[in-house]
């Protein structure tokens, strides 16, 4: 073979791996992975309503667990969800709508009024804030446990034990990203990060940008 | 000289362009999901007993969720995956259609059989207790609730409408929203399959 078609040959095969190395390396564009799909639920809120997982859908949500009765750090997890929801305006969102679910693993003392009663005390807004529960035991053990996998147990003596938590869920009802409650930095700067990553993404979901982001899911540039 | 440098340069160019047109990585149509673990592995009620989804490992299994009294939704969907199996030929056998009904009361095994069959011969209902189809259907993300209807089948059932597509080893690989086209689902069923 010639060799200036080598040497050409060479050249662009070199300049295709070292592309391919440097988006790996330095990540031009992050991703969230796409975990599996957020359970499906049909859940009564703090005033009474029916909140499903269909309502939510084109919505991030960021949902966490917890019962009224449950000493610190329980509490905790209620400040990084306000602190949250109070800084939102810090993440380039779009158009696209945030929700806050905070689920209950105590359906029998945590009816609505104790739901709202707690939500008030947190300063809750119960327009982008919602706290809910099922009577249905073993289904919201599915949800939460199965779905979410996020582990509880009714200890039998009005205390649960539980792995509080958070779950980031995007529009498509996919599960993006899991927050175990003690992490080395805020939570809630990694989750308005995240959010921020998030809405990128679906900004950027059509056409060239696309193949991008589709890449950036191959190469596993997921954000930290 | 310098001629045979550009002329050799644009050749490569378009070689690898053409190579790139015919070799390019395929785009899925459906939403990718990277689940790390095998999907829920439910046994629920077919024409011939139990039938789990575990029984299908080696195959590509596509997922539906539905009732063969709703109007147009699913008999769309499944007419859709039907072609789009016709036009696969042969690989077409290591695909399985499981269609889990949402309406335990009026679906019974043999109506599901019947009604499947209608779509394409290899396609199979199945369906359980209300206690079991929450369970299943929760962990698919598919949200249903009864609906009364004035029609003459009494009630309706909403249902998320989504397709999802498993791999061979039993990993949730792509979810097709409402909408997806036979050529579109053929397309990423023959990619699934090569993999």
């Amino acid at each position: 073979m010639n060799k200036y078609v080598l040497n050409g040959l060479y050249t662009v095969i070199g300049i295709v791996v070292i592309a391919a190395f440097a988006f790996k390396v330095f990540q031009p564009i992050q991703v969230l992975p796409r975990m599996r799909l957020s359970p499906a639920y049909n859940f009564i809120d703090q005033d009474g309503q029916p909140l499903t997982s269909e309502t939510l859908r084109g919505q991030f949500v960021l949902y966490s667990f917890t019962y009224t009765h449950c000493p610190a750090p329980c509490y905790n997890i209620s400040d990084t969800m306000q602190e949250v929801q109070s800084r939102l305006g810090e993440v380039d969102l779009g158009s696209i709508p945030v929700s806050f679910v905070t689920i209950s693993v105590d359906p029998d003392r945590d009816t609505p009024e104790v739901l709202n009663a707690y939500g008030k005390e947190l300063g809750a807004d119960f327009d982008q804030w919602r706290f809910v529960t099922t009577t249905n035991k073993a289904l919201l053990k599915t949800i939460v446990g199965s779905g979410f996998e996020t582990y509880y147990e009714d200890k039998g003596d009005g205390n649960f034990a539980l792995d509080p938590g958070f779950v980031l869920v995007d529009g498509w009802g996919i599960i993006r990203a899991e927050y175990r409650y003690t992490t080395e930095v805020s939570d809630a700067d990694r989750i308005l990060r995240h959010l921020g990553v998030l809405a990128e993404e679906v900004q950027n979901s059509t056409g060239t940008a696309k193949l991008a982001y589709e890449a950036a899911h191959l190469f596993l540039c997921y954000a930290p | 000289m310098k001629i045979k440098v550009i002329l050799s340069v644009i050749a490569i160019i378009a070689g690898l362009a053409v190579g790139f047109y015919f070799f390019r990585p395929h785009t899925f149509h459906g939403t990718v999901i990277q689940s790390p673990e095998p999907s829920f592995d439910f046994t629920l009620t077919g024409p011939n007993g139990d039938v789990s989804l575990s029984d299908y490992r080696g195959k590509v299994v596509l997922i539906y969720f539905g009732y063969t009294f709703c109007p147009d939704i699913c008999p769309g969907t499944l007419a859709n995956v039907a072609q789009a199996l016709r036009g696969m030929g042969t690989k077409a056998d290591d695909v399985q259609l499981i269609m889990v009904s949402l309406d335990p009361e009026r679906d019974t095994p043999e109506k599901l059989a019947e009604y499947m069959g209608h779509f394409h011969p290899s396609f199979i209902g199945v369906t359980g207790t209300k206690e079991q189809l929450d369970e299943v259907a929760s962990l698919y993300g598919i949200f249903y609730q009864k609906t009364e209807s004035s029609g003459a089948s009494g009630y309706l059932i909403d249902h998320t409408a989504t397709l999802m597509a498993l791999d061979r080893e039993g990993y949730m690989k792509l979810v097709f929203p409402f909408g997806v086209t036979s050529q579109e689902i053929a397309d990423d069923l023959k990619y699934m399959l090569r993999q």
